[in-house]
């Protein structure tokens, strides 16, 4: 946290996959005030994003965020958000992360350490993660041009206390592309019970890659 | 952590234009249904300059291969050769079908006055169903207004809530808009690929639908029709054809992919259009007698809407008369296709997968594609961008088609200029 209430994380790498999953199942995981973004008719979006922090309040970790793409909140005057998620799983590889992202941003999180490998093969970077020593989910994404980017998302939250906004600016190195040459690998294990893992796509059509960047919160929103 | 190079202005607006697209102005929660109008208004006047002038340009004379445009950058008047409208065989603008249409308007007036199903139907659209049933060599066809309508008519007319609807992803917005009105279960497979629809028809119970384009529009690309039908029917799915891009064009008789792949009677559902070959208006669904009876009696966007013209269909009965005596304007077309997949080939222009009429020149280059086409247009070409969200990021193009009043002289020209502009903005060597 710094004077301007803002609180920041610096990142090596963060890659996003975007896969095509049934509206129903969408549905199922997401609060009754939030809508699912379609990419086609009854066809929702499933967001696999794993990070490598290497600045923040609580040192260097490993945070992979499972989300549900949803309609942003547009404001007029406002600035307007690229997209917006709704993380319904956040899992990180210290208990010092989990106990921060739970007090300060409401994030629904997986109570364990998980296990976090990222390995770089050619142009493409992949993420494995683990959870009681069993795989959980293993992403691919490969890099196409690069260029610098800030750009404003939106997470809403919501536990027994309430619903929350937070807007996030991304700011780094972005690779982004719709090549279909990611991967994707759901495991069957209780990290991914939301999920019907048959129906979630297992290439990306869309793969995001930040690298060396900078991911701003603004203070959290409470919404009514 | 090391620093950002450059970052865009962050201002209270949605003022970087190349940081967002259409996509982004589509969805927006809050409570208020305008709140998307001013963000998309800050973006729109910040896109026009940038390229987006570049769409919906008035036309001040017939789509011929020369056309007068008005650039709405500059607002003067420019004369282009004309790669964007559809006019495949080129006989929108000639005297026979002028002639009929002036003939028709004399005897009818101006419109139908009326719906289909009630007093809008006049002799002229009997005329039409009869010529195009003949023509696609089936029992019975229907008219609808637009392509548009006839999708989502006919889709909406034979399929219902709980029924399964699957359609190549790259399926034009009719056809996915038909299944939603159906409220069917819409299931959509890789774009022409059999062994996912394979993956996703497996194991469905009740109705299906598979619907399938001819050509598609984005890609020129031809429907895998024999390896479709295959899977289709081990699944027990009925199969839709929309024929819009190809019908009057592919096959021995000009009927379309379906005939060209020797298949006509293993689709079960012939749909096509009249303004993409015939350069008129209006769509239409031809098969059995029982089938149109049903459509006539279900499909809602036909029933709930004003016939077409009189006059639009009595020229398109003359254009057909034209198609159907005229087999060497097919021919011409085809010629005019070789002419151009084997220069833009030589001029190592990429075209993708197309093989049809329908030519996207790939720029793959979304930062790029607008000044190409800005640049193009000033040296005398009318053609489109197409850029995300209708094509896939860095999928960006330009989209030509090709017609048989085209001339090669006229060819040869478009495809300098293409490559010329290309070349200079390093999209090509």
């Amino acid at each position: 946290m710094t004077d301007d209430g803002k609180t920041r994380y610096g990142y090596s790498n963060a890659i996003s996959g975007f896969f095509e999953f049934p509206t129903e199942n969408a549905r199922r995981i997401l609060p009754s005030h939030l809508e699912p973004v379609e990419l086609h008719h009854g066809t929702s979006i499933f967001a696999m994003t794993a990070f490598d922090f290497t600045e923040s309040m609580v040192g260097h970790y490993g945070e992979v965020v499972m989300a549900v793409i949803v309609s942003p909140l547009v404001k007029p005057g406002e600035r307007l958000p690229k997209s917006a998620f709704y993380p319904y799983r956040v899992a990180t590889t210290t208990k010092a992360a989990r106990e921060h992202a739970i007090e300060r941003w409401h994030l629904p999180h997986w109570m364990d350490d998980i296990g976090m490998v990222f390995s770089k093969d050619g142009s493409a970077l992949s993420a494995r993660v683990t959870a009681d020593g069993e795989p959980v989910a293993d992403l691919t994404i490969s890099d196409h041009s690069w260029e610098p980017v800030s750009h404003l998302y939106q997470s809403f939250m919501k536990d027994d206390a309430g619903a929350y906004l937070a807007n996030i600016v991304m700011e780094g190195g972005q690779s982004e592309h719709e090549e279909e040459k990611g991967k994707l690998v759901l495991h069957e294990h209780a990290f991914n019970r939301e999920l019907t893992i048959s129906e979630v796509y297992d290439v990306p059509f869309r793969e995001l890659w930040m690298r060396d960047g900078r991911q701003t919160f603004d203070p959290l929103i409470t919404l009514g | 952590m090391e620093a950002v190079q450059k970052k865009p202005e962050l201002t209270g607006k949605a003022s970087t234009f190349a940081e967002y697209d259409y996509s982004n102005f589509y969805y927006g929660a809050g409570d208020d249904p305008m709140n998307l109008l001013q963000p998309f208004a800050d973006w729109y006047q910040e896109a026009l300059p940038n390229g987006y002038y570049l769409y919906s340009e008035p036309l001040s004379t017939a789509p011929t291969t020369r056309v007068q445009v008005k650039n709405r950058k500059t607002g003067k008047i420019v004369d282009l050769l004309n790669l964007a409208s559809y006019n495949y065989l080129g006989v929108s603008y000639r005297p026979e079908v002028k002639k009929a249409a002036i003939e028709a308007i004399e005897k009818y007036g101006l419109g139908a006055s009326g719906s289909p199903i009630l007093s809008g139907t006049l002799d002229v659209h009997n005329d039409l169903a009869k010529a195009v049933a003949d023509f696609k060599a089936k029992e019975a066809a229907i008219i609808f207004p637009t392509g548009y309508s006839a999708n989502i008519g006919f889709i909406s007319a034979i399929m219902r809530s709980g029924d399964n609807v699957f359609l190549d992803q790259y399926s034009h917005a009719s056809i996915v808009d038909g299944a939603i009105l159906a409220k069917s279960k819409t299931t959509f497979f890789r774009h022409n690929n059999p062994l996912d629809l394979e993956r996703k028809i497996k194991g469905v119970k009740g109705k299906k639908l598979v619907v399938v384009e001819g050509v598609y529009s984005m890609d020129g690309d031809v429907c895998v029709l024999p390896e479709i039908v295959e899977v289709s029917k081990r699944h027990g799915a009925r199969i839709l054809i929309d024929e819009a891009h190809s019908t009057f064009l592919f096959g021995p008789n000009g009927r379309g992919v379906a005939e060209h792949f020797g298949l006509d009677k293993e689709v079960d559902f012939h749909l096509g259009t009249f303004s993409k070959s015939l350069g008129g208006q209006g769509g239409f669904v031809c098969g059995s007698k029982d089938l149109i009876d049903y459509v006539n009696a279900f499909g809602r966007s036909r029933f709930f809407s004003c016939n077409l013209a009189p006059m639009i269909a009595a020229g398109l009965i003359a254009g057909l008369k034209i198609v159907e005596a005229e087999p060497e304007l097919r021919a011409k077309l085809w010629s005019n296709v070789a002419f151009m997949r084997r220069r833009f080939a030589e001029e190592g222009i990429d075209i993708g997968k197309s093989t049809s009429q329908v030519m996207p020149v790939l720029v793959n280059n979304d930062s790029k594609v607008f000044a190409v086409a800005e640049e193009i247009q000033n040296r005398g070409l009318y053609l489109q961008p197409v850029t995300y969200p209708a094509v896939p990021k860095h999928k960006s193009r330009l989209r030509i088609s090709i017609s048989a009043a085209h001339t090669e002289a006229e060819l040869e020209m478009a495809v300098k200029v293409i490559g010329s502009v290309l070349r200079e903005q390093g999209i090509i060597r």
